[in-house]
């Protein structure tokens, strides 16, 4: 349909949610005289089930909000002030071309965050590469610790199909919250215990998911390695293991059996602060259910210790035989739709690696990369101001740049403080394809609108700066579609029309994830021993257990002894969505959680303002006292979307986790005052 | 109502152990009625959100509860108020002198006044979709199938609880609310037996 054509017309479109979430959630979306009037999920995506979140429905003010951006700013003595394209696009081309002549082009940061999902985004590159290699970051701010500790066990992020997760009878949330943050997820496991399976879950807090819980373990935060020891040593012990899982498809169990010997539940017990027949009783409970589903969040790998940990939690489902069965399984993530191909025609990569940074350490890049200095930098999909750890530094980096340049599609904090803003489409605006890391499904984003103002798509804007540059613009010129195609996979160029019609797997691989039991790893087992481990990241081969360096445990824990975390929640991704009046009305409020004890020792009560405090920054936050978290936790909603909410990254380190660069926003410890 | 007892009574049924009050409800509401600024007809109400431990955390996703007998209805001098057959209450704002007698009337804060038109609104329970035997907007989008609609509601059946069953919902008014509360897991059960246990110590 045209997308023009809207005068009067009801419209319906297939489309899917492009935000970094897991849902991923096929959606309908009817449109009435230029505006979408009805937003439903699309029932052909069998994980999402007919259904969107509250965030899906909010795209319906999103879309139409009169706060966004609709033409493009530059910096003038005034402030931030529209400006039209060309003079814009003219003086980016000015600046950065001098910046590159004077500096080279590696004093230009790209930075492409994970605020939307489309495969055109690979079109940045097409300027990007010509330029001559800017600097990047690399990691991700997220989850490439568990990333990596998953494929280091078995090969590859894979997982069974979400709708199997009705058939387990035991299901294991390990520092997951889906009732707030994976719906869809929630509403199978709900099904799930409504016929009978239980449900066991740690986390340090109380959540809407620890509320249905039959098992609530509050470890405390980042001590889940020695958890999961000991839990293996019980099962061992117990004799609950899977000998026969084992004897064919482990590699370097003996040894690992000899490993959990030194952490037994007594010891483990000190290091979790919980009581050893807690331990006894979750290990028991989970090893003698079948088939069990452990479910691993992002948080408890936030912390430089992840990987370690993550390879410690990923091997309970190997050691109880539930790989491979219907029902059971280790979820973390599923690149099963992750099958795309660069567009074809796209230019090289410069012959000479990139120069990168971990991402987490954005801030002090900014300031002190040498030889050369960043000098420009430029930004999409993201909000770094908020979402980067030391909110402090990458301000004072990003204010000391010669060149700022911010594509978003609100004026974030990040945009703020730009030279120029550019404004971002919407999902709604341009045709794309979009991958999922939940269910399997590759998912076609259909064009409803036309940008509206002044808005260009970001290949529009590559495009024009190719041109200006110089650069090789072929690439833009071809049919859009026919790009899409060339990025399928290869030999399903027809895929293009199936999608059109629901989501596809592109992966062919079935439903039960490692049915096969053949394990693309150096030894073609599950690997309870990982010399790759040891090679890649100088880690122990097999997992072990170790004090965070900010934890309870540590010196610094004297002068701030709560340890913070800043979890995610329902009506927010990050920095997005806060900022509409109508998600304020269904909002969760920012305030710090704190057990108690913990406030009363502190002379606070319910509702006090209270400053939340370390040597990295302060901020304050009403308190809610709130007897279902750990003491000695405190907890506090992230993201920033409005000026009111806090800077929460103020507080946060900028550490890298052991393996695959991520960063470790929860070990963080703090103090809580009186004001 | 003029005397007659309605045929049937339809109205909510909300699943306690399903409903994360993730607000989809209500924003489906909002975009379904196209309700403006502060005009909005559904609200999700969580109680013991700190999690003490004297009782379980609900959320309760609340709209009008077309009583069988309302308050608002009872209250208003303009006779906008229509009980349908059905059991759907409806205000004819274009009868509403503006009074806002209802919103005094309504034990369950369920009107919504509309300050730029200067009159009162409430759900109705998407009547235009019920007659086009669609269900409601906010049962539709419900992620959990937490909110469901029901046709006949029962008095008093097997799962389904009463509204004054439940912890911190009353009916001071005496209103009959149309609202029924499933709770498989026996969270309310085990509550009430703890208040009594609690009680009987005491003594």
């Amino acid at each position: 349909m045209n997308a023009d054509a809207h005068d009067g017309k009801v419209v319906t479109y297939r489309t899917v949610c492009p935000r970094n979430c897991y849902c991923t959630c096929g959606m309908i979306v009817t449109v009435e005289d230029g505006r979408i009037t009805r937003i439903t999920g699309d029932p052909r995506n069998p994980a999402t089930g007919g259904k969107v979140c509250v965030k899906g429905i909010a795209y319906a003010r999103r879309q139409h909000d009169p706060d966004r951006l609709l033409y493009p700013l530059r910096r003038t003595e005034k402030g931030l002030r529209a400006a039209p394209w060309d003079e814009v696009l003219d003086e980016i081309t000015h600046r950065l071309g001098r910046i590159r002549s004077e500096w080279g082009p590696s004093s230009a940061l790209y930075y492409e965050g994970s605020g939307s999902h489309g495969a055109l985004s690979v079109l940045g590159e097409a300027f990007w590469r010509p330029f001559g290699g800017p600097t990047r970051a690399h990691g991700d701010l997220c989850w490439p610790a568990g990333l990596e500790a998953t494929r280091l066990t078995y090969g590859d992020n894979r997982h069974s199909h979400p709708v199997l997760s009705r058939e387990a009878r035991f299901i294991l949330l390990w520092g997951h919250n889906p009732a707030e943050t994976n719906i869809h997820q929630w509403r199978l496991i709900t099904e799930a215990r409504e016929a009978g399976a239980r449900l066991a879950v740690i986390d340090p807090r109380a959540t809407d998911t620890t509320d249905a819980a039959d098992i609530h373990l509050q470890p405390r935060p980042g001590s889940d390695a020695a958890l999961a020891l000991a839990m293996a040593d019980v099962i061992i012990d117990s004799g609950l293991h899977d000998t026969a899982f084992l004897d064919h498809h482990a590699h370097g169990f003996e040894a690992f059996a000899r490993r959990v010997r030194e952490c037994p539940a007594d010891r483990a017990a000190d290091i979790c602060g919980l009581d050893p027949s807690e331990i006894r009783s979750l290990a028991l409970a989970y090893a003698s259910t079948s088939p069990a589903l452990l479910i691993a969040g992002f948080g408890l790998q936030r912390h430089r210790r992840a990987g370690q940990t993550m390879r410690a939690v990923s091997l309970l489902p190997a050691l109880t035989g539930n790989i491979g069965i219907p029902g059971g399984g280790w979820q973390y993530a599923n690149l099963a739709s992750h099958q795309l191909r660069p567009p074809a025609g796209l230019p090289p990569e410069p012959e000479a690696p990139a120069r990168s940074f971990p991402t987490s350490q954005l801030g002090r890049n900014l300031l002190e990369l040498e030889d050369p200095p960043l000098r420009a930098a430029w930004f999409e999909k993201a909000d770094p101001v908020s979402q980067h750890p030391r909110t402090m530094l990458v301000r004072k980096g990003l204010e000391q740049l010669d060149l700022l340049v911010v594509v978003d599609q609100f004026l974030t904090d990040t945009a703020g403080l730009a030279d120029f803003v550019l404004p971002a489409k919407t999902m709604f605006e341009e045709e794309d394809l979009v991958t999922a890391y939940w269910h399997p499904y590759l998912q076609l984003r259909t064009k409803v609108f036309d940008p509206p103002g002044q808005v260009r798509t970001e290949s529009r804007v590559w495009e024009e700066l190719c041109r200006r540059f110089g650069f090789d613009t072929s690439l833009f010129e071809k049919d859009r579609r026919e790009l899409l195609r060339s990025m399928l996979p290869a030999g399903r160029q027809d895929m293009l029309e199936e999608l059109a019609s629901g989501p596809v797997d592109p992966s062919g691989r079935g439903e039960v994830a490692w049915s096969g039991r053949s394990f693309p790893t150096p030894s073609g087992k599950v690997e309870f021993l990982s010399r790759e481990a040891e090679r890649l990241w100088g880690v122990d081969p097999l997992p072990d257990v170790g004090p965070l360096t900010e934890g309870p445990s540590s010196e610094r824990a004297r002068r701030y002894p709560l340890q913070l975390l800043t979890c995610k929640t329902r009506e927010r991704i990050h920095s997005q969505f806060g900022n509409l009046d109508w998600v304020e009305e269904v909002e969760r409020p920012r305030v710090l959680d704190i057990h108690p004890a913990d406030a009363a020792a502190r002379g606070l009560r319910d509702g006090d303002t209270a400053v939340v405090w370390n040597d990295r920054g302060q901020i304050r936050l009403r308190i809610r006292l709130s007897p279902g978290i750990r003491p000695g936790v405190v907890h506090v909603i992230e993201g920033r979307c409005v000026p009111d909410d806090p800077f929460v990254n103020l507080l946060t380190d900028d550490g890298v986790t052991d393996m695959n660069h991520g960063a470790t926003f929860y070990e963080c410890l703090v103090e809580v005052s009186r004001p | 109502m003029n005397g007659e007892r309605p045929t049937a009574s339809c109205g909510f049924v909300l699943d306690l152990d399903r409903c994360t009050g993730c607000g989809a409800c209500v924003l489906a509401c909002r975009l379904e009625n196209g309700l403006a600024g502060d005009v909005s007809w559904r609200s999700i109400l969580t109680l013991n959100m700190g999690r003490y431990a004297a009782g379980p955390t609900y959320h309760l996703s609340l709209a009008c509860h077309h009583c069988v007998e309302p308050a608002c209805l009872r209250a208003c001098p303009a006779g906008a108020f229509e009980k349908r057959a059905d059991g759907v209450v409806l205000l004819d704002t274009d009868r509403c002198l503006g009074c806002r007698y209802c919103e005094m009337a309504c034990p369950f804060g369920a009107l919504s006044w509309d300050a730029r038109a200067g009159v009162m609104t409430k759900c109705t329970l998407c009547s235009h979709r019920l007659d086009e035997e669609l269900p409601p907007a906010c049962v539709e989008a419900c992620p959990m199938e937490a909110l469901i609609f029901e046709p006949a509601l029962p008095h008093r059946t097997g799962v389904y609880s009463l509204p004054g069953e439940v912890p911190g919902f009353v009916d001071p008014a005496g209103c009959s609310p149309q609202i029924r509360f499933r709770d498989p897991s026996g969270d309310l059960r085990e509550h009430r037996l703890a208040q009594v246990r609690e009680v009987l110590s005491d003594g």
